[in-house]
């Protein structure tokens, strides 16, 4: 289980690297791909399964999918990767950072779990993960509303900033 | 913009500052910055030229950068000390990077950069709105950190005052200008904050009042640069004739608003034993004020010698809206002896 943590743990912080190395769009999203898989196996790892079947299903089996499609249609002739230079120098740079990082906090990575059930008020248990949900419906009522309707209003942002073709130059097509 | 679109838009501003105001969780106060964020994307775009789009994509970047750090900083905090109150935060670390990250947001040097150049590729409408609302909920979050011998807090502020002051000696673009302007302000208001929180709130709100009556008479005239300035007398001779009281209130002279302030700072930093930094802000904001001044020559001690062609246009009617500048102006060059009810009212 150990060994299992440990792997998940560098795949993210790799994962994380090859984003901020700053490689074309498809590797980029590649990246993310990893860094959302292992951040789901660590939460998993720490008592929280159903947050982590969510995760995949929506980020990266909604929204990320959408993102690489957004990306493949923005073609580049010469993609980089981690074989180009500029993004090799970003990768080692971000890569001795989490370095140094790591050492400052190389004690206790594992220190305190994911408490797996919680009450609130005074006749009220819930399980952490799943019993979340519940408690979203009905106690986080406000928040719940207030999460929607900041998802519509991202929704109007995007399409008043990408409104009209190739006006305001913003879209080449 | 369709009508409909700008009313979400405008709400959507309203409801990310009220959230961030009456919040006490970290998680709230962040999501209520990110609305704001958000909404006021489309209404800096809304010119479709290519500068107001690199402004809009600068300040996204920015603040999602602030953001984003604000929040890994608050999850750092919950971390070591298992809760997420924003009165109750104790340990130094996660509390330095959430003022730098607020700083961030709000234009701080050494993290300013941003802010000369996103205010240069607004109209002044929106210009108003960036550097007076926009402020609100970010101040709302650093005066409630228990910020207790923080040195940092000092520096933000010496470094702004002293680069928003050296940095708008070379500028002719009015919203440049202000620009600056608003990063010395800001810095003011950081110097008083670990001692005087209702000192800072006082500079907020004198500052707020300040430069709207500034951006609106700036809106009122059309004009953008210096050059423009010259010839604004003849678009609103009253206009003309108070613009020096605005901006030597800017500037912090008495008898205006502006003196108040920076009055009560300089004396509560005597107070708290600190005179070395109450003269290098004093200094600094000398710098501040050369540019004040040369605003006023430009536009009203001096009027370049034209003829003019036509009827001036003071002579025709005008449609545009004087209440918003009568008022701020009014506050801006009247309110200095109301000081102790100011003060009063904002005690926290």
């Amino acid at each position: 289980m150990f060994y299992v943590m440990c792997i998940f743990m560098f795949g993210l912080v790799f994962g994380l690297m090859v984003v901020a190395s700053n490689p074309s769009p498809y590797f980029g999203a590649l990246g993310l791909v990893v860094v959302s898989g292992m951040g789901c196996g660590m939460l998993v790892g720490h008592g929280a399964p159903f947050l982590s079947l969510v995760l995949f299903l929506i980020y990266l089996g909604g929204m990320l999918v959408v993102f690489a499609y957004s990306a493949a249609l923005a073609a580049e002739p010469y993609p980089e990767a981690l074989g180009s230079r500029s993004v090799m120098l970003n990768a080692g740079v971000y890569l001795g950072g989490a370095l140094i990082g790591a050492s400052f906090f190389w004690g206790g990575w594992f220190d305190g779990l994911w408490p797996t059930a919680d009450e609130a008020g005074e006749l009220l248990m819930s399980r952490a993960d799943a019993g979340g949900v519940a408690l979203m419906y009905s106690f986080g009522g406000l928040m719940l509303i207030l999460s929607g309707w900041v998802l519509l209003l991202t929704l109007f942002v995007v399409l008043e900033v990408c409104r009209g073709s190739s006006r305001g130059a913003l879209r080449a097509v | 913009m369709n009508p409909f679109t700008l009313a979400l838009l405008f709400f959507g501003l309203l409801l990310g500052t009220t959230i961030t105001l009456t919040s006490s969780h970290w998680l709230v106060a962040w999501m209520g910055l990110e609305i704001n964020t958000l909404a006021i994307i489309p209404l800096m775009a809304k010119q479709h030229h290519p500068r107001a789009t690199e402004a809009t994509t600068k300040y996204f970047l920015t603040q999602a950068t602030a953001a984003a750090t604000l929040l890994f900083a608050s999850t750092t905090n919950a971390w070591l000390t298992g809760q997420w109150d924003i009165q109750l935060m104790t340990h130094p670390i996660p509390t330095t990077i959430i003022i730098l990250a607020l700083a961030l947001k709000i234009g701080l040097a050494p993290l300013h950069t941003w802010l000369p150049e996103v205010l240069q590729g607004l109209d002044l409408f929106t210009g108003l709105i960036l550097s007076t609302w926009q402020k609100l909920a970010p101040f709302s979050l650093l005066l409630q950190i228990p910020a207790a011998n923080q040195q940092v807090l000092i520096l933000l502020g010496l470094a702004s005052t002293l680069v928003g002051g050296w940095g708008g000696l070379n500028q002719t673009q009015l919203r440049k200008i202000l620009a600056y302007s608003s990063i010395a302000h800001l810095g003011w208001m950081l110097i008083i904050l670990q001692f005087t929180p209702s000192l800072t709130l006082l500079a907020l709100i004198t500052y707020v009042i300040m430069t709207s009556s500034l951006f609106l008479i700036f809106n009122y005239n059309t004009t953008t640069n210096i050059n423009s300035l010259a010839t604004a007398w003849a678009k609103a001779p009253l206009l003309t004739s108070i613009a020096p009281l605005l901006l030597l209130s800017l500037g912090g002279l008495p008898p205006m608003t502006g003196f108040m302030p920076k009055w009560l700072i300089l004396q509560e930093l005597t107070k708290q034993q600190l005179p070395m930094t109450a003269t290098i802000a004093a200094l600094t904001a000398l710098l501040s004020l050369y540019f004040y001044l040369r605003l006023s020559y430009a536009m009203t001690l001096t009027i370049t010698p034209n003829n003019l062609a036509n009827t001036t246009p003071w002579r025709l009617p005008s449609m545009k809206r004087a209440l918003p500048i009568t008022i701020t102006a009014l506050s801006t060059t009247l309110l200095l002896p109301l000081a102790p009810a100011m003060l009063a009212l904002v005690t926290l």
